[in-house]
């Protein structure tokens, strides 16, 4: 038979095509290439006759699609650090930052990334180097920079602009260097010379950015901390609300279901970002535990466990609602550390996702939510073969994500080191909580 | 005691000090921290009483400095791309594919590199990374950008200068912005709009240059592909030749002992670089294995090799005449990719080299060339922990330096499975 290629075929306990559909017992994959040739029972899956095949017997394990986390700062170091901080590093320095966050992000079983917001070229110019193979990274989806007005959040990165013209001919521009999706910040954030309780563009440079970007097919993303700016992105017509915060101006918190009731009727997808205001938690109760905390310190820790219970609740609210709540860990950013996406999904799971949907958070839902579900998200003849091996199922426990076996890439069985360098990933739990 | 990593004891069937002396069977070196503080045959090595020590025993293995490669491009990818070529890449790309050869090299047991030549900031961006704590690497002594004449060898890398005063300010420029050494291309190369065959800087501005470099303490670093290149760069005050070889302008290739004299008088270091053209013989011939060479790559074999054999001629001679002969791989270049250096160790075998030679040649003597030699390159008492633990004995059978055990870096154990 005239088969070039070596097929791989799969075998595993419980297989997750993450379609939302029960584990297939004694699951099999076939794989040709990069692709998925077959899926199935193990009995059903057969190898062309006369093919060449390579056996990975995974008989104890449970195998799922690879994780996409739709949320990523690949520039950002999760330490703690302020944005202001970071952008004063060398461009060459991100790019080292971010290539190690990447790695940290696949060895730890995320195939796909959405990267959020980095500077200048930093990531335009890694992904080239990544599709020119001169390195290993998860798959890139990336805004190049994001669109901020002047001295708004992350205005920094490099794309602050005013004015119609001004943002068309950024997106036009970012478009260009290679970004694949759109990302705004339509309020003011952490950055300092933001308003994070106020929107930022107004609506009609909202609109402008979002008609052009829909122009060129592609989607869009806004960064929202307070209610205005998830209002302004309807009525924008936003493929993703970053945050969804329900803040007003004067900071006060006020859910509003009327606005959730629109982001449900138009299908608007919700990154949340619960655990990167948990991590900030960790971060002071590591501290306190350690050296004890200053008060300022104990009044921020405060007030991040507040503001984590408003917007858990909120988040509950939302998944009761409907609305489709996205796995994006906003790593690293804050004290987010890459590698660490499961978090995320552990705080949607609290929030009130079923394992199942938790799952689907970080595989099909997220993939459907960054327009790649032609290609991956979950296990299905003629999508990239992008598999986590697993030693627990996480339908029994969403925790089991952490226990990584192996991960494939593209049908390539990646090489993630050490034991050693793949725990310093890995940030821990406080004791005290 | 004033110990914070606690003390290490490892203890090595033999160890080679690379002080050109003997090997001593059953020896022992004790660090404390970073530091080696003793060093001896195994009774002689104690630790102080009451110490916390960790002992490492290895049995039927050889003990060894980590080695020095005082020639690589850490922005080189290898694959026989031009550097007219490789420079057109952005220099995040760059930076990134230093980062990989700086971990492929450091993996492979090489613990300094000098770095002879990169793009704008990017191998000094790299090592502030290093120091961050972002990637890994081998210490690294670098030169940033190489000196060249407008339009010279590796004039892309981002300067092009032009008489004294322009030559003295590039230096002080390269100095402010935290080099080590000074690179020049004191001939043309393989850069396209060079002429490898004619010398590229007068010698005023060569003399400038390293003068200027002297100055400040930092060593300079020739690359010269004929004879006056070579005369300019002694007359200049050069303390490293790279290449070195003996082209006429017409192409003629004739020996110039007098030359060679003048190399070993001044004690100025050679890097022949003899592996960089055997790597594609060895390539080609390994792909004439499988499959037909086109006439080309037919064409390039018969070439390489011609002058390959040439140059093991040339260079055996200037062994032969006492020049001091130093390893450094010229890798990422061309098709020489990094993590390979012990081939080049081997090819001074064949220039005449005695295995230890060639040890030598990579570990004190190219330390030495690099003005590192206070810190690494032997094994002795304060010197940095860089240590290589190989299988075998490669003072008898150098390819022994393929086998690596171990690799400490700064006296701690490199995970050699670290990808992040």
């Amino acid at each position: 038979m005239g088969y070039k290629n070596v097929f791989k075929l799969i075998k595993c306990s419980d297989l997750i095509d993450g379609t939302g559909k029960r584990p297939i017992k004694d699951g099999a994959i076939l794989l040709d290439g990069s692709k998925i040739k077959s899926i199935g029972k193990e009995s059903e899956v057969v190898p062309p006759e006369g093919a060449k095949v390579e056996l990975y017997d995974y008989s104890n394990y449970t195998i799922m699609p690879g994780m996409i986390d739709c949320h990523t700062h690949n520039n950002g170091f999760g330490d703690g650090r302020l944005g202001e901080e970071l952008n004063l590093l060398a461009d060459e320095i991100l790019t080292l930052q971010s290539v190690r966050n990447l790695r940290a992000s696949l060895f730890s079983g995320v195939t796909t990334i959405r990267e959020n917001g980095p500077k200048n070229f930093t990531l335009i110019n890694l992904k080239k180097a990544s599709d020119d193979k001169l390195l290993l990274t998860p798959r890139m989806l990336i805004c190049g920079r994001p669109l901020s007005i002047i001295g708004g959040h992350m205005g920094y990165f490099g794309s602050e602009v005013t004015g119609i013209d001004e943002v068309k001919a950024e997106t036009r521009n970012l478009i260009k260097l290679g970004a694949d999706y759109i990302k705004i910040s339509a309020t003011g954030g952490s950055t300092q010379t933001s308003f994070p309780y106020r929107h930022s563009f107004n609506m009609d440079e909202l609109i402008a950015i979002t008609e052009e970007a829909q122009k060129f097919g592609k989607l869009t993303a806004t960064h929202c901390v307070s209610s205005q700016g998830i209002v302004n992105s309807i009525q924008a017509d936003v493929d993703m609300i970053i945050h969804c915060m329900f803040k007003e101006p004067d900071g006060s918190n006020k859910y509003r279901p009327e606005v959730v009731d629109d982001l449900f009727q138009k299908g608007i997808y919700i990154n949340p970002t619960l655990h990167v205001v948990r991590s900030t938690i960790w971060r002071l109760l590591h501290k306190k535990e350690e050296i004890g905390l200053t008060d300022h310190e104990e009044t921020l820790l405060d007030s991040r466990q507040r503001d984590f219970e408003i917007h858990l609740k909120n988040c509950t609210k939302m998944i009761d609602n409907g609305l489709k709540l996205i796995t994006g860990s906003d790593s690293s950013w804050s004290s987010y550390q890459s590698g660490n996406t499961v978090y995320e999904t552990e705080c949607l799971n609290i929030a009130g996702l079923s394992n199942m949907d938790s799952l689907l958070s970080v595989t099909k839902e997220a993939a459907k939510s960054l327009g790649v579900y032609d290609i991956v998200g979950t296990l299905e003849s003629g999508k990239e073969a992008d598999l986590l091996v697993l030693n627990k199922n996480p339908l029994d426990d969403i925790n089991n994500l952490w226990d990584v076996k192996d991960v494939f890439l593209g049908g390539m069985l990646v090489n993630r080191g050490s034991e050693k360098s793949l725990k310093s990933i890995r940030q821990r739990r406080p004791s005290l909580n | 005691m004033q110990n914070t990593n606690g003390f290490k004891l490892i203890k090595g069937e033999r160890i080679i000090d690379a002080k050109g002396g003997e090997v001593l069977e059953r020896g022992a070196i004790l660090l404390d921290g970073e530091q080696i503080i003793a060093i001896g045959r195994e009774e002689d090595v104690i630790p102080p009483e009451g110490a916390k020590v960790e002992e490492i025993v290895y049995e039927n293995k050889t003990v060894l400095p980590g080695l020095v490669d005082c020639h690589v491009h850490l922005n080189g990818i290898g694959d026989g791309r031009k550097g007219d070529q490789l420079n057109l890449l952005p220099d995040e790309v760059l930076t990134l594919q230093s980062a990989k050869n700086a971990r492929t090299h450091l993996f492979s047991g090489v613990t300094t590199v000098r770095d002879c030549g990169a793009k704008n900031s990017t191998t000094l961006r790299l090592r502030e990374a290093i120091e961050m704590g972002i990637t890994v690497g081998p210490k690294l002594v670098l030169a940033g950008r190489p000196m060249a004449i407008i339009g010279g060898h590796l004039w892309w890398f981002g300067i092009q200068a032009t008489g004294p005063n322009e030559c003295r300010a590039h230096v002080r420029q390269l100095v402010k912005e935290g080099v080590d050494f000074i690179k020049i291309t004191a001939s043309g190369g393989s850069t396209g709009t060079s002429i490898p065959l004619r010398p590229s800087f007068n010698l005023e501005e060569m003399s400038a240059i390293v003068d200027e470099a002297h100055k400040f303490g930092k060593h300079t670093a020739a690359h010269c592909t004929n004879s006056q290149s070579m005369i300019n760069a002694l007359d200049a005050g050069i303390d490293t030749i790279i290449h070195g070889v003996y082209n006429e302008p017409d192409g003629d290739r004739s020996y110039r002992a007098d030359i060679t004299e003048r190399i070993v008088e001044k004690g100025v270091f050679l890097n022949p670089t003899i592996h960089q053209s055997r790597e594609r013989i060895w390539q080609l011939e390994e792909k004439s294995q499988n499959e037909n060479l086109t006439l080309e790559e037919i064409d390039e074999l018969n070439i390489t090799k011609q002058n390959h054999e040439e140059r093991i001629e040339e260079v055996s001679k200037m062994w032969d005449a006492g020049v001091k002969i130093v390893c450094g791989s010229d890798s990422a270049w061309a098709n020489y990719k990094m993590g390979r250096f012990q081939a080049d160790i081997n090819s001074h075998i064949s220039i005449g080299m005695s295995p230890m030679e060639a040890i030598l040649s990579a570990t004190s003597l190219s330390a030495q060339s690099c003005c590192v030699d206070d810190q690494v390159g032997t094994l002795e008492v304060g010197k940095n922990a860089d240590i290589l633990v190989v299988e075998g004995d490669p003072s008898k059978n150098i390819d022994d330096l393929w086998n690596i055990v171990d690799i400490y870096q700064n006296g701690e154990l490199i995970d050699r499975g670290n990808y992040i």
